[in-house]
């Protein structure tokens, strides 16, 4: 069930009433909230509704048995096997194939077979995202952050629907303690609710397909076939898509939870007007980041263990990063290049004698236009569907100016001026936005909400596209 | 029970103290209240708007209760819509974007009327094929083509030609007497069976005039396995998926396509389906790709159809995620869900389809001929 179809309308229009009906007594909420989200789940296979099941007991089960056992070795043992079950599931799901692949391939260099057969596993939707949330979970029992609550409450955690598929990573601390707390329905923030719903639908629907279909895939389902220009341009509007789907889920997302009376984490905040990779990664899918920093990078030691092993430890966790998105080595580099990146950064700035220079506007801008190249130039291996392709585009930017660029319109600039414009824009503006709208009675809420739909219902492309991040 | 549930909404005088209904930065608040009825006017409100947008996905939808219900609901919003006024604005911004027309509901199967199509297509009048047997007769002198004028190759289709299109043009693009005219023309979720979802006789018609490719590359058939058809002519109608009725009318949308390329001077490749994960489906392709074959020979020399079947099919004969490529590396030729193709399976297809273009074209001679011979060659149109 996608969010931009009338399916999902009806779900919804439906859950919403049911919900606050039965949230003034929380122990009819939740099951109502679980069974609604399974539903949602169930959508795409009903089969999935099991595994989703299986992570939620496999969980609690083990978080509750941390949580009680005293003895050190016993409590590390468990969330060892629950991190496997975690990360068993992922890796059967999401990475046998891939590793069998890659296996056979090295050892067919040495005239051997792999011992493991392939086999064509069909990816659940959304397991990246709730396995994660899952590991949170027992991870922040384990380091005594977070005191495990009911089955009933962490099944609600892990399956609401909002945050289901894709996010964003809400921690257990931020959600699990809205549904202890009945949410006030006198109190909900409809007009950010509204705006996000709005703007997130206008951004996955018309700009993001608008540049896939009229430019990005061309050019990267066969980038010999274009100019520089095209393929530059076909970049920059990767990068425009990637942001305007990805952002666009998460914003309608966040504005659904917030109409059942629920605040997410914000995900994004105009990665592309960051100044530094460090920055990007403060700015750019927020949640996954600094879930990478809390169960990776300080799992690991951190900055705590020496310049050497901190500059490892960034780099294994953005290889972690890069390899959570997708089984594929084009993956793999992609975080590879944010890793180097993000460790060249920290020496440039720790070596000896090194002053920061004074904060100026033309500063600002070139640190910009730096940081926005370097994560593009990543964007190339994010997208591409091997190093072929990878390499036909690097190479492509340097072997084809002059030749015509029938691609690159004057809709595809538009799309991508406004991608990267908006990050740029006043944080007041969408406050005042939303204000002005909030000041609406209540039908002119309704007839501006309804002509933005019409809007973005009327621009954008006939069905609905996935959204990329499904398949992560 | 009682423990964690929280007061009603409804305020008791003096109980609990009325806060001011505004978030942290100061903006007002609404209640539950609101959003619901935002939400529901904003849906109805909206849906008027969009009401004809509506009616044509419904309508474009798979034959069924779902579709019939849709319909049965759009039709009359559409039209109060229309009643209202309401539909206005939508076509305003429609008409700005130049998609005006893209509301409109196409069924129209333009075909031109040729030998093969107009005689009953049971007992074609078309040359019997040419037996197994049979002496062949001398082959014509192929057509040169030469890097001064190449040769014009066409892409189109739907989702399951876009990746085996790119590595064609890809192709294309490492030989120096080949060019891709058009791109890759793919339009996912459509067919020949539905002109209303897009239709394709048009798109074919009006491409081919204007490209004037001398090779057109083409996959249909993978949303074409269904009894439902839209367009169909006066009088015919088709009680199951693969009947005498439907093949009657796929062939002749088949080999309609194939007239209107040949008669923009343009030569049919039709790829043929693959084999897929699901068994089912398969014996549906297989059918598919039975008419698509048998119109292709009533064509021969103006049409081919390419064989995919046992291209992509594993070592049991049984459907194969995986392929040993030419170095013996074990590489993913089909995508996640069992049909479409990886990258490497479009490569492959590519091969097949260049190297059927260099036995229907002289693609090579120009480089052994003097400068001058070559491009006098390239003068006859194939």
């Amino acid at each position: 069930m996608l969010f931009p179809t009338a399916t999902f309308a009806i779900f919804f229009l439906i859950v919403l009433p049911l919900s606050w009906l039965t949230m003034p007594n929380v122990h009819r909420w939740r099951p109502f909230m679980i069974a609604a989200s399974f539903i949602f789940y169930s959508w795409w296979d009903w089969r999935f509704i099991l595994l989703l099941a299986g992570c939620i007991v496999w969980n609690q089960v083990l978080a509750v048995r941390i949580h009680r056992t005293r003895v050190q070795s016993q409590r590390r043992a468990l969330l060892w096997l629950a991190l496997a079950g975690n990360l068993g599931i992922v890796g059967y799901f999401k990475y046998y194939d891939f590793f069998v692949n890659s296996s056979d391939n090295l050892l067919s260099l040495v005239g051997l077979d792999a011992p493991l057969s392939l086999k064509s596993i069909v990816l659940p939707v959304g397991i990246s995202f709730y396995t994660f949330m899952a590991i949170s979970y027992v991870v922040d029992t384990y380091r005594g952050d977070f005191v495990p609550t009911t089955l009933e409450k962490f099944a609600a955690y892990l399956s609401f629907f909002p945050h289901l598929v894709a996010g964003p990573i809400v921690r257990p601390g931020e959600l699990i303690p809205q549904f202890d707390t009945p949410r006030d329905p006198r109190r909900v923030d409809t007009s950010r609710a509204f705006y996000l719903i709005a703007t997130g639908l206008f951004k996955k629907v018309v700009i993001a397909n608008f540049l896939a279909a009229n430019i990005v895939d061309e050019v990267f389902g066969a980038p010999g076939q274009h100019s520089s220009l095209e393929i530059l341009i076909a970049v920059y509007a990767y990068a425009v898509q990637i942001y305007a789907d990805f952002s666009g889920y998460t914003d309608i997302a966040i504005g659904l939870a917030l109409l059942l009376g629920f605040s997410f984490p914000q995900n994004f905040d105009s990665p592309y007007a960051a100044r530094s990779l460090q920055d990007f990664w403060r700015r750019w899918h927020m949640t996954l980041s600094r879930w990478l920093r809390d169960y990776v990078y300080i799992s690991l030691g951190g900055n705590r263990k020496g310049t050497l092993l901190t500059y490892r430890n960034l780099l294994l966790t953005m290889l972690i990063g890069g390899l959570w998105h997708g089984a594929g080595w084009t993956f793999i580099v992609w975080g590879a290049i944010h890793g180097t990146g993000l460790a060249t950064e920290r020496w440039w700035k720790s070596r000896p004698g090194y002053v920061a220079p004074p904060d100026s506007a033309g500063r600002r801008a070139v640190e910009r236009l730096v940081t926005f190249q370097i994560v593009c130039f990543a964007w190339i291996f994010f997208r591409a569907d091997s190093f072929a392709t990878a390499w036909d585009m690097i190479t492509g930017l340097f072997t084809g100016w002059g030749d015509p660029s029938p691609l690159v319109t004057a809709g595809v600039l538009l799309a991508i001026a406004v991608g990267i414009g908006s990050q740029y824009l006043p944080a007041r503006l969408p406050r005042l936005i939303m204000e002005r709208f909030g000041r609406l009675p209540v039908l002119g809420q309704a007839v501006v909400l309804a002509l933005a739909l019409m809007l973005t219902n009327a621009m954008g492309p006939e069905g609905v596209a996935p959204f990329i991040y499904f398949q992560f | 029970m009682a423990t964690e549930s929280h007061p009603r909404p409804r305020a008791r005088p003096g109980a609990v103290p009325r806060r001011r209904r505004t978030g942290a930065d100061g903006r007002r608040l609404g209640t539950a209240g609101d959003g619901l009825l935002v939400s529901v006017l904003a849906l109805a409100i909206g849906t008027l708007l969009t009401a004809p947008g509506m009616h044509k996905s419904a309508y474009n939808g798979q034959p069924g209760f779902k579709r019939d219900v849709a319909l049965a609901v759009t039709g009359p919003l559409a039209g109060i819509s229309g009643a209202l006024l309401l539909d206005r604005p939508r076509a305003l911004v429609r008409n700005a974007i130049g998609r005006g027309d893209e509301d409109a509901i196409d069924v129209a199967v333009v075909l031109p009327a040729t030998a093969a199509t107009a005689k009953p297509p049971v007992k074609p009048a078309v040359k019997p094929a040419v037996k197994p047997d049979a002496t062949p007769p001398a082959a014509p002198a192929k057509v040169a083509f030469t890097p001064k004028r190449k040769l014009r190759l066409w892409v189109a289709g739907d989702s399951l030609v876009i990746t085996p299109g790119y590595a064609i043009v890809r192709a294309a693009g490492g030989s120096p007497v080949i060019e891709s005219v058009g791109g890759v023309d793919g339009h996912v979720a459509t067919g020949l069976a539905r002109p209303d979802v897009f239709n394709w006789f048009e798109e074919i018609r009006a491409q081919t005039k204007k490209l004037r490719p001398h090779v057109v590359v083409l996959n249909f058939g993978g949303n074409d396995d269904k009894r439902y058809m839209t367009g169909l002519p006066e009088g015919v109608t088709i009680t199951e998926f693969g009947d005498a009725a439907w093949r009657r009318e796929y062939g002749r949308r088949v080999g309609g396509v194939m007239d209107t390329i040949s008669r923009a001077g343009g030569h049919t490749i039709w790829i043929g389906l693959p084999i897929t994960r699901n068994t089912a489906q398969t014996q549906r392709f297989d059918i598919v790709n039975a008419v698509v074959q048998q119109e292709a020979k009533k064509r021969e020399g103006k049409a081919t159809y390419l064989d995919t079947y046992t291209t992509f099919a594993g070592d049991d004969g049984g459907y194969a995620e995986y392929l040993q490529d030419a170095s013996d590396r074990t590489v993913k030729v089909r995508a996640g869900d069992g049909v479409h193709f990886e990258r490497v399976g479009g490569d492959m297809i590519a091969r097949i389809v260049v190297r059927r273009l260099n036995e229907l074209y002289d693609l090579t001679s120009w480089r052994h001929k003097p400068r001058a011979a070559a491009s006098a060659s390239g003068s006859s149109a194939p």
